[in-house]
């Protein structure tokens, strides 16, 4: 194999050059999935060839490189508000279940549903990463700001490290809300709110887990690093590799024990075939590594203080 | 011996009148402890006479399904170039024929390429290499020339060629199946390879039946 260095734009990719943005350069090294067509070169022998991919922001504006600073990472009270209405909602279910399983001398049922929603929170939060990776864009009804956030942290992915909690749990606790509150209302189940309480409380709190494996082991409570060591959270190393091409495994982000599982069976893979065939749908996965999944370097002469 | 651990529901997906004996879970749970692979992989040599009943009775139920030891059907189908290309045409020499799901997705882009890197080794055994999906000779011709495929596509828009073969389906027929034939010089099917989702096996197995031809 020969690597020749080139310039080159990815075919097809929007030609709009964001402001902030420094171009870099990527070297990537493909064997066997991809080829650069070089018409001069024998038809047998494969020649890789890096690319120079230069950014192409999102279609929002809002997806600007975060600054040192910047007031989109702080919480407001907003955020804040949110968040409390999301614990509060949770910690009502907590209550509920355990003073209901107080009253009717059960425990192991309630404590054994709350296993299964840790668990299950483990997967769901696993697919629903999976669906906003993949699919869909800024302009999507509902999932847009999400998508786009998620893109903006592929790109940036130390910028998590760097939000305010509430900045970062403020969407799925709003999310946890609407959900828990009309349980809260409805059920008075204790086996019910043990599986709710400890779902909802994953999912709400996956966000502050992810950003904990975006840490670095010297920087994170030394307890963390514990529940990470034991896999009871999801670990740094375990999520890194999702942050590495081609970008389409270890989508878990509660404990992700089910990674491992949902990869070696090709269950994301399954499912993004299907959606091919069945709607016609791409998943962002599936096209040549872009300055979409690109993380660019954090290095102090790139980052600007505002 | 023949390994077989079937695909779960590796059943051709378009004929209505087939009636569906399902052994596979069965055979499923045996199989599956062993190892992932296996749950995805298929090669069916009935090399002795004690063949999987359940296998080939499901399978047997399909018409005009080609089976080893027999020659399959005859077609002609355009290539990447827009030109008709017949079964008939390579006579005299072994060939594969790879059936696989569509141009540029992963694994089939994974398939290609490891026909494409071991090409060398199938000119040396004399064979022919011949990939075939539902796409058009455009989607063919633009795949062939992403990834410099040397060996010839062939776009079998209707899938008919498809299921006069029987190729299974996967995942409840949702997906079309990724399955590898290996013809002799008589033209005669000598090995069937069924793998969804690890595809560059087909190489593997391929080039180890091509050196008993």
């Amino acid at each position: 194999m020969s690597i020749l260095a080139q310039n080159k734009l990815p075919l097809g990719s929007q030609r709009h050059f964001h402001k902030y943005h420094v171009p870099s350069i990527h070297t990537r090294v493909h064997c066997s999935a991809t080829t650069t067509t070089k018409p001069k070169t024998e038809p047998n022998r494969l020649v890789v060839e890096p690319q120079v991919v230069l950014p192409t922001p999102s279609l929002s504006t809002n997806s600007a490189r975060p600054v040192l600073n910047d007031p989109s990472l702080l919480s407001t009270w907003s955020h804040r508000a949110w968040v409390a209405s999301g614990c509060t909602t949770v910690l009502i279910s907590l209550a509920k279940s355990l003073a209901g399983a107080a009253n009717s001398h059960i425990w192991l049922e309630p404590v054994l549903a709350g296993l299964v929603g840790y668990i299950l929170a483990d997967l769901g939060s696993g697919v629903y990463h999976w669906g906003i990776d993949n699919y869909g864009d800024a302009s999507t009804p509902s999932f847009g700001t999400q998508i786009e956030a998620f893109q903006g942290h592929h790109k940036w992915p130390w910028t998590i490290t760097r939000r305010q909690f509430a900045n970062n749990l403020h969407a799925l606790a709003r999310a946890v809300t609407f959900t828990v509150l009309p349980i809260d209302l409805l059920c008075n189940d204790p086996i019910i709110h043990g599986f709710v309480a400890v779902c909802s409380g994953c999912i709400m709190f996956s966000q502050q887990f992810h950003a904990w494996a975006h840490g670095t082991k010297s920087r994170l409570p030394p307890l963390v690093v514990a529940l990470q060591d034991l896999s009871i959270l999801v670990s740094r190393s375990q999520h890194a590799a999702h942050h590495r091409p081609p970008y389409n495994n270890n989508y878990c982000i509660v404990s992700g024990v089910w990674n491992e599982f949902l990869d070696k069976q090709m269950v994301f893979e399954a499912l993004e075939m299907i959606l091919f065939f069945k709607l016609g749908v791409r998943p962002r996965s599936w096209s040549e590594p872009n300055s979409d999944w690109t993380e660019e370097a954090e290095t102090p002469s790139q980052l600007t203080v505002s | 011996m023949a390994s077989l651990s079937l695909p779960k529901h590796s059943l051709p997906s378009v004929l209505p009148s087939q009636t569906r004996k399902d052994p596979f879970p069965q055979n499923l749970k045996i199989f599956s402890k062993s190892s992932p692979s296996q749950f995805y992989g298929t090669r069916l040599t009935y090399s002795s006479s004690s063949s999987i009943p359940c296998s080939s009775s499901t399978k047997n139920l399909i018409l005009a399904k080609v089976k080893k030891g027999t020659a399959p059907p005859p077609f002609t189908l355009k290539d990447q170039d827009g030109k008709n290309v017949s079964l008939s045409k390579f006579k005299g020499k072994p060939v594969v024929v790879y059936f696989y799901p569509a141009d540029e997705t992963p694994g089939c882009t994974k398939q290609a390429c490891a026909f494409r890197d071991s090409y060398e080794k199938f000119k040396k055994a004399g064979a022919e290499v011949i990939g075939i999906s539902g796409d058009d000779v455009s989607s063919h011709k633009a795949f062939a020339k992403k990834y410099r495929l040397p060996y010839t596509l062939l776009a079998d828009e209707s899938n008919k060629v498809r299921k006069e073969w029987g190729v299974p389906g996967d995942l409840f027929g949702t997906l079309p199946g990724r399955e590898t034939y290996v013809l002799d010089k008589n033209g005669v099917v000598q090995l069937i390879y069924n793998n969804q989702f690890q595809p560059e096996k087909h190489i593997d197995e391929t080039l180890k039946i091509l050196k008993g031809i």
